[in-house]
């Protein structure tokens, strides 16, 4: 210890310098977490307070105004939201539960590092291609439409649903899945009926998670679903307002009745998005904890 | 194997046919559901090179250096769009690293344990938060801001330099970069928190011992061993920039050539898309998807360089750092 | 082995259902549609007469139970749109090219039919600068041209004698997306100037060598308004509900008229020749026409002649360019049709549906 190599931990008398050093690192990253904080604050901030103000009764159960005339609301874009999200999540919730027990408790490890693959690139894939996917698969030749935009969402919820519920498959204690089969339960019955259940929180986290994602997607609305009706539809296999949509479009006019309309359904669907992260989170936290990770 | 469980009657009662289907069952359509996924993947990438075909074989590979985006004369070039994602990305991850990794010091190291939850799910949240939102906030607030009072700012001290000359512009690459920072930020601290928390606690009560003072700590001991995590979790970063289509279109205007001014209106590859897909036809919507083609392309190389990095970056004795567990944590997937 | 073989052959089995239902269920819609009125006509394009078909839209369906639903994406999306045939009409100022053409026709002929008739106007956001700005085709081409670069310019002094202008610098706005404004100005552009028509040219999406582009009208409604110095191109409609400030520009008889209605019709009016495929220039107009607006433009549906909908696009088109369409035009700054040109577009009409 006292080789002269550990020059720096001797004390040379410079452990006012080195702890000044050490204090302005330490101020620096704290002012770090309040920008980032700070951000967060300013942006939700200004939607609550621009928001507030125009959210009203009349706001969320009247359709939009059509061209230029702002009196109307969100109601068409809140309920064609909630058909495409429901829509989405119909397809991609089971789907992804599917593929995460083929991974984790049928394939090979052979098929089942690719499949994990896939699902990572696909998570990266930026949410405008997978648009132009689904416009060339099912707009073109026909029309933009609600289910376009499910099908769309759906591929952008997939690997979020499939590899959170992957995870927590795996975490399922094995001495569960061994007791069964010494018991001679069949094997799908062991999935089903243990497997699955005990993995419940974190699928439903996934679940969430991935809803919340949906909900607030917009590129693939924009190139699947951009031409709709003025009035309350609830038909997938036409074109629905949706909420995403409707803040991106107002977001661009010129009035600002228009902005005060975006930003009233940005804070609907802000709360939307936030109040799903946090119950996820919830889920998650119980999950984790219910199976001793 | 399962002959001593079926000597007992009771349970070999149960072999019935539900049974005997069931697995099969299961296994097929589990089986089915993952072939969707692939096929999903593969069909992207298909349906993209199909509608980008016209434009491969009329411009080549020469379409990724010619700076032009001539709808008249039916010039279509990347290199614009190229440009505008490449210095959008880079400075919104000289912001978001750095302060990334400040965040993440602090999470670990600094706040009083009380606070450290709270805190982190503050800024996981902000990974949260629609994209659309952020255009929104970035139309009317920040692009104002930015117009009247940082980019005069950046003029009057730095406008020597060609990047910082110009016109201040609501709407410019300068404004869609910072919107790119605020995506970036919670991805790389995510992350970035999960792999300094595997950094052994006996190494750093070594340190100590010694006489470092924290920072000496961090430096000599979490940073060079979460070194390839970092990387990773920046790439990480990156991917989500460049892919971002909707509020960068919100907040960057338009162009059709390359501009060294920051304050100016500019592209970016998947705004590019967003604006123009819809309208346009023949030769320029394949150039579109050729675009789209060179996005998805980058985008995928970038997550997957990302995910290997932080998956193979620890140190032998070190656990594995889940990506994906730090990825949900941040509700960035 | 079996069991892996029974569930191979359970996914192929799921699969195949899957795809059937899906076959079926596209079949089903796309012949459903032809005989209920109850799916929607879909049409797609020009922002320019968005204002005008929402009227349209409220008024027909109370008139005949037929949902009309727009997707006002601009004239460029418009004509795209009804080329790959995704919605049963685009609506677009700009008329097809020849080259259009030929790719609508691909999946049967499509026929053009003008229904409304406005302006695109300059409008601009220069504080200091006074109300009803003098301007001409040649200054506007070296706006946009990027050659005039300040508003206190010669050339835009010497047609205002006696103005204060501001020395701020002059922020063209321009379409990024494929717009029938684009088409309108450019045209009149390419018109008054060689140079504008030979570096720039027309068409719905232009390379302007200078400015910002923001999309849609809105989007660069919004631009000009939020940039001082700014001068850009909008609908007439647009420049009047959202009170921007429009500089007269000279026409062809060297007057500075008022840009609304009247001044729009009286540019149709001197134009009585109708043109193949019913497309109608207003660019060039002579110099007898007194108090015409230079830069109108007629709008066009584009629908094609056979289709499932054909029975319930006749009926819509007639309505549009019949009295009770034509009626809500000039409150919303649309001028009347002129007769000609009704019954040039009745005649289109009645080609519909075979």
């Amino acid at each position: 210890m006292a080789d002269g190599s550990h020059a720096l931990l001797l004390d040379r008398g410079n452990l006012k310098r080195r702890n000044r050093v050490n204090r302005v690192v330490e101020i620096g990253s704290s002012i770090g977490a309040v920008i980032a904080v700070a951000v967060l604050v300013i942006v939700v901030g200004s939607v609550v307070l621009k928001g507030a103000g125009a959210l009203s009764w009349h706001f969320l159960t009247t359709p939009s105004g059509l061209f230029g005339d702002t009196s109307g609301g969100m109601a068409n874009a809140l309920v064609g939201t909630l058909v495409i999200v429901a829509i989405a999540a119909a397809i991609a919730i089971p789907v992804g539960i599917l593929v995460a027990i083929y991974t984790t408790e049928f394939a090979s490890s052979r098929f089942a590092h690719p499949i994990g693959f896939v699902l990572d690139v696909l998570n990266g894939v930026p949410t405008i291609i997978t648009g132009i996917f689904v416009y060339g698969l099912l707009v073109a030749g026909n029309k933009p439409s609600g289910f376009a935009g499910s099908v769309a969402l759906a591929i952008v919820m997939l690997p979020i649903v499939a590899r959170t519920a992957q995870e927590v498959l795996t975490l399922v204690p094995a001495t569960l899945k061994e007791a069964a089969h010494a018991l001679g339960i069949a094997r799908w019955r062991t999935i089903l009926r243990i497997t699955v259940p005990t993995a419940a929180g974190g699928l439903i986290t996934g679940s969430l998670l991935a809803v919340a994602r949906a909900a607030g997607e917009t590129a693939p609305l924009l190139l699947c679903n951009f031409i709709f009706a003025q009035g309350v539809l609830t038909d997938p296999g036409e074109g629905l307002a949706s909420i995403p949509l409707f803040i991106f479009q107002s977001s661009e006019s010129p009035s600002p009745e228009a902005h005060t309309q975006a930003w009233a359904a940005a804070l609907v669907l802000i709360a939307f998005v936030l109040v799903l992260n946090v119950v996820a989170r919830a889920f998650y936290a119980r999950s984790r904890k219910r199976m001793g990770a | 194997m399962e002959a001593g469980a079926l000597s007992n009657p009771v349970l070999r009662a149960r072999r019935n046919l539900t049974d005997r289907i069931g697995e099969p069952l299961l296994r097929g359509l589990s089986g089915l559901a993952a072939a969707l996924a692939v096929a999903a993947l593969v069909g992207i990438a298909y349906e993209v090179i199909d509608l980008a075909r016209p434009a491969i074989s009329e411009f080549g590979i020469g379409f990724l250096t010619t700076n032009d985006w001539n709808p008249v004369s039916k010039d279509f070039g990347a290199a614009p769009f190229l440009y505008g994602t490449v210095v959008t990305s880079l400075i919104a991850l000289v912001i978001a690293a750095p302060l990334s990794i400040a965040i993440s010091i602090y999470l670990t190291e600094l706040a009083p344990l009380r606070i450290r939850r709270p805190v982190a799910t503050l800024i996981d949240m902000l990974a949260a938060i629609p994209t659309v939102i952020l255009g929104l906030w970035g139309i009317l607030v920040l692009g104002p801001f930015m117009r009247d009072t940082i980019q005069p700012a950046l003029n009057d001290v730095l406008g020597f330099l060609p990047i910082f000359s110009g016109d201040p512009s609501a709407f410019s690459y300068l404004t869609a970069a910072l919107i790119l920072a605020i995506m970036a930020t919670p991805i790389i601290t995510s992350v970035t928190r999960e792999v300094f928390e595997t950094v052994p606690g006996d190494l750093k009560e070594a340190s100590y011992a010694l006489g470092a003072t924290r920072w000496e700590m961090v430096r000599q001991v979490v940073l060079p061993y979460s070194r390839p995590g970092i990387v990773g979790a920046t790439i990480l970063g990156l991917g989500r920039a460049i892919g971002e289509a909707i509020a960068v279109a919100q907040v960057i205007g338009a162009a059709y050539t390359i501009h060294l001014s920051l304050f100016h209106t500019g592209g970016t590859l998947a705004a590019q898309i967003a604006s123009q897909f819809q309208n346009s036809a023949g030769l320029q919507k394949a150039s579109l998807a050729y675009l789209g083609l060179i996005l998805l392309v980058f985008a995928v190389i970038v997550n997957v360089v990302a995910r290997i990095i932080v998956q193979r970056g620890h140190i032998k004795d070190g656990p594995d750092v889940d990506v994906d567990a730090a990825l949900t944590e941040a509700q960035a997937l | 082995m079996s069991k892996r073989l029974l569930s191979a052959l359970i996914a192929a089995l799921a699969l195949a259902v899957g795809v059937a239902a899906c076959g079926s269920s596209s079949d089903s819609s796309s012949s459903g549609s032809g005989g209920g009125s109850n799916s929607p006509l879909v049409g797609a394009g020009s922002t320019l007469v968005a204002p005008l078909m929402s009227k349209w839209q409220s008024d027909f369906a109370s008139k005949s139970e037929i949902t009309v639903t727009y997707g006002a994406i601009g004239s460029g999306g418009g004509i795209e749109q009804i080329t790959s045939r995704t919605v049963d009409f685009g609506a677009s100022d700009a008329p097809l090219t020849e080259e259009q053409f030929e790719e609508a026709d691909e999946q049967g002929e499509v026929e053009q039919i003008p229904w409304a008739l406005s302006g695109t106007v300059p409008a601009y956001n220069v504080s200091g600068a006074p109300k009803g700005l003098k301007l001409n085709g040649e200054v506007l081409a070296g706006i946009f041209l990027g050659d005039i670069t300040s508003w206190d310019d010669p050339a835009i002094a010497k047609l205002n004698p006696g103005a204060s202008l501001p020395s701020t610098k002059i922020t063209p706005v321009y379409r990024s997306d494929g717009s029938g404004d684009t088409y309108a100005f450019t045209n009149y552009l390419s018109t008054v100037s060689p140079e504008f028509k030979s570096k720039v040219g027309t068409s719905t999406q232009v390379k302007f060598p200078t400015g910002i582009g923001a999309e849609k009208n809105d989007g660069v409604a919004a631009a000009i308004g939020q940039t001082d110095g700014a001068i850009g191109y909008v609908g007439l409609a647009y420049a009047l509900s959202n009170e921007l400030s429009m500089p007269l520009v000279e026409n062809s008889a060297g007057e500075f008229p008022e840009p609304g209605v009247k001044s729009v019709e009286a540019a149709a009016d001197a134009v009585t020749k109708i043109g193949p495929n019913n497309e109608i220039s207003l660019a060039e107009l002579p110099s007898s026409a007194k108090g015409a607006y230079p830069i109108s433009t007629y709008t066009y549906v584009i629908v094609p002649l056979e289709s499932e909908k054909a029975d319930e696009m006749k009926k819509f088109i007639t309505y549009a360019v019949g009295p009770d369409g034509q009626a809500y035009g000039p409150d919303l700054d649309f001028a009347p049709l002129p007769k000609q040109v009704v019954a040039a577009a009745k005649q289109a009409v009645a080609k519909i549906g075979g």
